[in-house]
């Protein structure tokens, strides 16, 4: 009965979740906040690096929730586990440790294991490296071309705001520089990377 | 603005994805889309630049909430500390701060206790955070840095030992009493305490168990001993066992020659009076080669008797002040008597060889007399002023030799 309820309960709030509740996503990391620090801090972490490998998790989560293909096929909390854990052996193994044994601090495997089929991983591999190649090529941009993408394309500023911001004549000298921008943009994306075909049918 | 006027730039492409071209030009547009397939190769790049750009849009907002729910549950506090390192400042705090009294109650309960050491956490000072971040390692390399330290430590302990014990294959004789003989020791001391309590020297329920044991002799009636140096030498204390009682006294060292491995013992004990005379002779000239000798001596708790013959007139490497006899001798042997078939004491046994079979050596009895030669005038008589000039032990059998010896041979304990 009471797990019932908790099951309802789980599946209202991924639900409110999915439809960008925003005190909804954060009931749910303060929910799972504590499992994820525990199990960081157990595995040589610190409290800082335990924040961010949660966050990066529930990024991943909720990136999922997003998809509309995607069924969660087990607990919210066995989920971000998993998510973390190998995300945080990811992050242990680039530090090059001495390698200890990882300390599980929740059951490992879990009962009702996370079903990740290899083309969910791929998916989950091609975002990692989209988003990092993104991130590398808006940092190599440089200014002003940084601040006129990042405002347009990711905060949707209007042309006329930016144009006032950057000192330009008119909006038309603002577009035509945003355009070379983002065709400066394109090539450093390109320049070290492409998506296979098997990512392309996922993207939208 | 006519199709036919716009190259086909990113601005197409952009105005064709946004929707923001004329029916007529979006027509021609798709039519073009479907026989340049250079058009549409740049098209869908555009696409995957903006799923890019979507993505960390996407990601940079999300991880923004996430960084202002984390400082909501860190607390007011510590969210100003952090605040300042991060990029987004402004839009952080102003998130922060009022969010704090919206905070949903129910919520509050179960979270915030388990929440609370990260509270104290956020504050950890630089050398903390180090120690977390490299503890493994820390540990590792200190246990190693322990275990080499001892190990060398415990290898170099070794080594002496062994070095001292066996000076190129040279063993002396002193025996190191272990535990068990120990046990030994104090089940006799007990016997003989109940016995002759009378006759038992200084405290000895309470005296430890010695250290190293050898054996020693009386060089006269009135209490002058003679042992190997080595037995005696670090002694703090000194108990010889003997006499026709078999009593203990307490005794000090006199005189002592390390090369020659000799000392010279007094007993100093007040109820110690006289000997009696001494059954043996000292030889004054090197015995020959070939001689029959034997010894008494305590390598255990009783008196062991050994025979042999004198091997050679030199000892170990060459060494003149000794022979080489082949009479077998145990650890406790050292400073036994020597003596030959007529009863004249030849030498002191003082140690072996390792690695030779029944090897022992034994300082002749020549080293004893000129060391004793050697003595200040007045000390000269006052150790040995009775030096017999006739053997009692002279034609005698053997076991009647030993009964007649054995009064005159003493266990030396040595404590320290």
């Amino acid at each position: 009965m009471a797990h019932a309820s908790l099951q309802l309960a789980e599946e209202a709030l991924v639900g409110a979740v999915r439809l960008g509740d925003e005190r909804a996503l954060e009931r749910l990391y303060r929910l799972h906040y504590p499992m994820v620090a525990q199990m960081v801090r157990t595995n040589s972490g610190s409290d800082d690096e335990a924040k961010d490998i949660y966050q990066e998790t529930v990024i991943v989560f909720y990136e999922k929730l997003l998809q509309p293909e995607f069924v969660l096929t087990c607990q919210v909390k066995t989920y971000l586990y998993a998510v973390a854990r190998r995300l945080w052996l990811k992050r242990l193994a680039e530090r090059n440790r001495f390698a200890t044994p990882f300390a599980d601090t929740e059951t490992w495997p879990p009962d009702n294991v996370v079903a990740e089929t290899p083309r969910d991983e791929r998916w989950a591999f091609g975002q990692e490296q989209r988003y990092h190649q993104m991130e590398a090529s808006l940092l190599q941009l440089g200014e002003p071309c940084r601040s006129l993408l990042e405002g347009f394309y990711l905060r949707d500023r209007s042309m006329t705001e930016l144009m006032n911001e950057h000192g330009y004549a008119n909006t038309d000298t603002a577009k035509t520089q945003k355009y070379k921008c983002l065709a400066r943009l394109r090539k450093l994306f390109f320049a070290t990377w492409r998506p296979t075909e098997d990512d392309d049918d996922y993207n939208r | 603005m006519s199709y036919t006027e716009l190259p086909p730039s990113d601005e197409l492409l952009e105005r064709y994805e946004r929707g923001e071209l004329a029916d007529a030009q979006r027509a021609a547009f798709e039519e073009r889309l479907l026989t340049d397939p250079s058009l549409s190769g740049r098209l869908r790049d555009y696409r995957e630049v903006m799923a890019g750009l979507r993505l960390v849009a996407q990601r940079r907002a999300l991880r923004e909430k996430l960084v202002a729910i984390q400082a909501r549950i860190d607390g007011p506090a510590s969210a100003a500390t952090r605040a300042s390192s991060l990029a987004s400042t402004e839009k952080f705090v102003v998130v922060g701060q009022p969010a704090e009294s919206a905070r949903p109650v129910p919520m509050a309960e179960p979270v915030i206790p388990a929440a609370r050491p990260l509270l104290r956490a956020s504050w950890v000072n630089p050398a903390r955070a180090l120690w977390r971040a490299h503890r493994t390692t820390m540990a590792v390399a200190a246990s190693v840095a322990i275990l080499s330290a001892f190990s060398t430590l415990y290898l170099t302990a070794v080594w002496k030992n062994y070095q001292r014990q066996s000076s190129n294959g040279y063993a002396l004789l002193r025996r190191e009493v272990e535990k068990i003989k120990r046990t030994q020791t104090a089940i006799i001391r007990d016997i003989n305490a109940s016995s002759s309590a009378n006759n038992v020297v200084g405290d000895d329920n309470a005296s430890p168990a010695a250290s190293f044991s050898g054996s020693g002799f009386a060089l006269s009636s009135n209490g002058f001993l003679v042992t190997s140096y080595h037995v005696v030498k670090d002694a703090d204390s000194l108990l010889v066992e003997g006499g026709p009682l078999h009593q203990r006294y307490r005794a000090t060292t006199v005189y002592r020659d390390e090369a020659r491995d000799i000392a010279i013992l007094r007993i100093t004990d007040r109820r110690f009076h006289t000997l009696g005379r001494l059954p043996y002779t000292f030889k004054k000239t090197t015995a020959d080669l070939g001689e029959r000798v034997y010894t008494l001596g305590y390598p255990r708790e009783d008196v062991v008797y050994g025979e042999g013959a004198l091997a050679s007139k030199t000892g170990f490497q060459g060494d003149t002040s000794f022979y080489q006899v082949s009479v077998p001798v145990n650890p406790g042997n050292s400073g036994g008597p020597l003596l030959d078939d007529r009863g004249n004491l030849i030498g002191i046994i003082s140690g072996r060889q390792l690695d030779v079979q029944s090897a022992a050596f034994a300082v002749k009895s020549t080293a004893l007399l000129h060391l004793l030669a050697n003595l200040p005038a007045d000390d000269t008589a006052r150790v040995h002023p009775d030096l017999p000039r006739t053997s009692q032990l002279t034609g005698v059998r053997r076991p009647d030799q030993i009964k007649r010896l054995q009064d005159f041979v003493f266990v030396v304990k040595v404590y320290n």
